[in-house]
């Protein structure tokens, strides 16, 4: 973001950048920034807090009106409310106890699981309006197929010409991650990004599915397979010790 | 969160470590008042409207946010795995604040918004977008665009 303003800034137009990484944001010394406290993917803040939004927008853009610089880097100084835990909010659905273990047993669970959250991921979209879902092209219980059927061991072709197999398997993911994530949103309660986290991870199917497919292709032949596998399905704080 | 000190230890050394652009100038322009500005957003969060090519790999080209741009219609898809996607999916405004800026623009806090807006995807090294930011920069002014608010992910 820093290097933009540096560019946008040189062609004439005043920028002023938002840092989540204060670390980086002195090392490329932009005209103008506001660091805030959040966690990464959270730049504003909480969500659902227009008035908390309103108070770091206005902090990064009133830097606009100063008369002295380059280089302005300032410090928002409040944390996050929503990083709190709400001991109100309740996980979807019981914690999943795999039968044996095998991805063959995974997979059909994982069929199942997905069978059972349907209904309340279209509840919830109703309800929001919205979704996120939709990078791979594929419908939830598509998706949710093709996951199970790499966890059989099948070697699938892409459903896309677009897409390349590893590619498709990735945002096959993202999209049961993001379609989980907004049945966990749904409702009363407001859960930190860690709560939902450590249910989708730690207690369902797909969190299951995803570590199983991340172990099995973290030694493929197949390189665009074996990064993908790596790097792009299991988040860095959520990858087990051992691997 | 975001303090380093926050993070797992390794990554909180990678984000310290980043090799970051290094410039031999400062660059500083100065404008009118924040109630006769005209105000854009520019994301680096890979956001992209639905229909359009999601980002991939390193892409390092920019997608078009237009300002009637609904709520629904905004994609995520930034290459990191290691970032909160909770926060846009309860409320776009969390990385997006459009809203917030009309709000704003209402209350006659800042002038205006713009028409257009614009997405990079972040993990790109960003000497390679220099030549879109560069096209960006022609396409702000060509909006009227006197403030740019830099949204990272």
């Amino acid at each position: 973001m820093s290097a933009l303003g540096h560019y946008l800034e040189e062609e004439g137009i005043p920028t002023v950048a938002i840092s989540l990484i204060r670390a980086q944001t002195e090392n490329t010394k932009p005209p103008r920034a506001l660091w805030v406290p959040f966690e990464l993917g959270r730049p504003l803040g909480p969500p659902s807090d227009p008035a908390f939004q309103k108070r770091v927008i206005l902090a990064a853009l009133r830097l606009l009106e100063r008369e002295r610089g380059p280089v302005i880097i300032e410090d928002f100084p409040d944390d996050d409310p929503r990083e709190r835990p709400d001991p109100s909010w309740r996980a979807p659905l019981a914690k999943v106890d795999s039968s044996d273990g095998s991805t063959t047993a995974l997979a059909a669970e994982l069929d199942s699981e997905i069978a059972r959250l349907e209904s309340a991921y279209q509840r919830a979209v109703a309800e929001r309006g919205r979704t996120i879902v939709g990078l791979s092209g594929l419908s939830i219980g598509k998706a949710g197929r093709y996951i199970a059927d790499w966890l059989r061991g099948q070697t699938l072709p892409s459903p896309s010409a677009e897409m390349s197999a590893p590619l498709t398997l990735r945002f096959a993911v993202d999209d049961l991650k993001a379609c989980y994530i907004e049945v966990a949103l749904a409702g009363s309660g407001r859960p930190s990004s860690k709560q939902i986290g450590d249910w989708l991870w730690n207690d369902t199917a797909l969190g299951a599915a995803i570590f199983a497919l991340r172990k099995e292709h973290l030694t493929s032949e197949d390189e665009r397979l074996k990064a993908i596998a790596g790097l792009f399905l299991v988040p860095g704080v959520r990858v087990p010790p051992i691997d | 969160m975001a303090r380093l000190t926050d993070l797992p230890p390794a990554a909180a050394k990678r984000y310290a470590e980043l090799e970051c652009p290094q410039f031999k100038t400062t660059p500083w322009v100065k404008g009118a008042p924040l109630a006769e500005r005209r105000v854009a957003i520019v994301s680096s969060a890979g956001l992209v409207v639905r229909g359009e090519k999601p980002f991939r790999g390193r892409d390092a080209d920019y997608r078009v946010i237009p300002s009637e741009t609904r709520p629904e219609q905004l994609m995520f898809s930034h290459i990191s795995i290691n970032l909160d996607r909770s926060g846009f999916q309860e409320d776009w405004n969390v990385v997006f604040p459009l809203d917030r800026l009309r709000e704003l623009a209402a209350e006659g806090v800042i002038g205006s918004v713009a028409a257009t807006h614009y997405s990079f995807m972040g993990a790109t090294d960003p000497v390679q977008m220099e030549g879109y930011a560069r096209v960006i920069a022609s396409r702000l002014k060509g909006d009227g665009v006197d403030a740019v608010l830099l949204s990272p992910v």
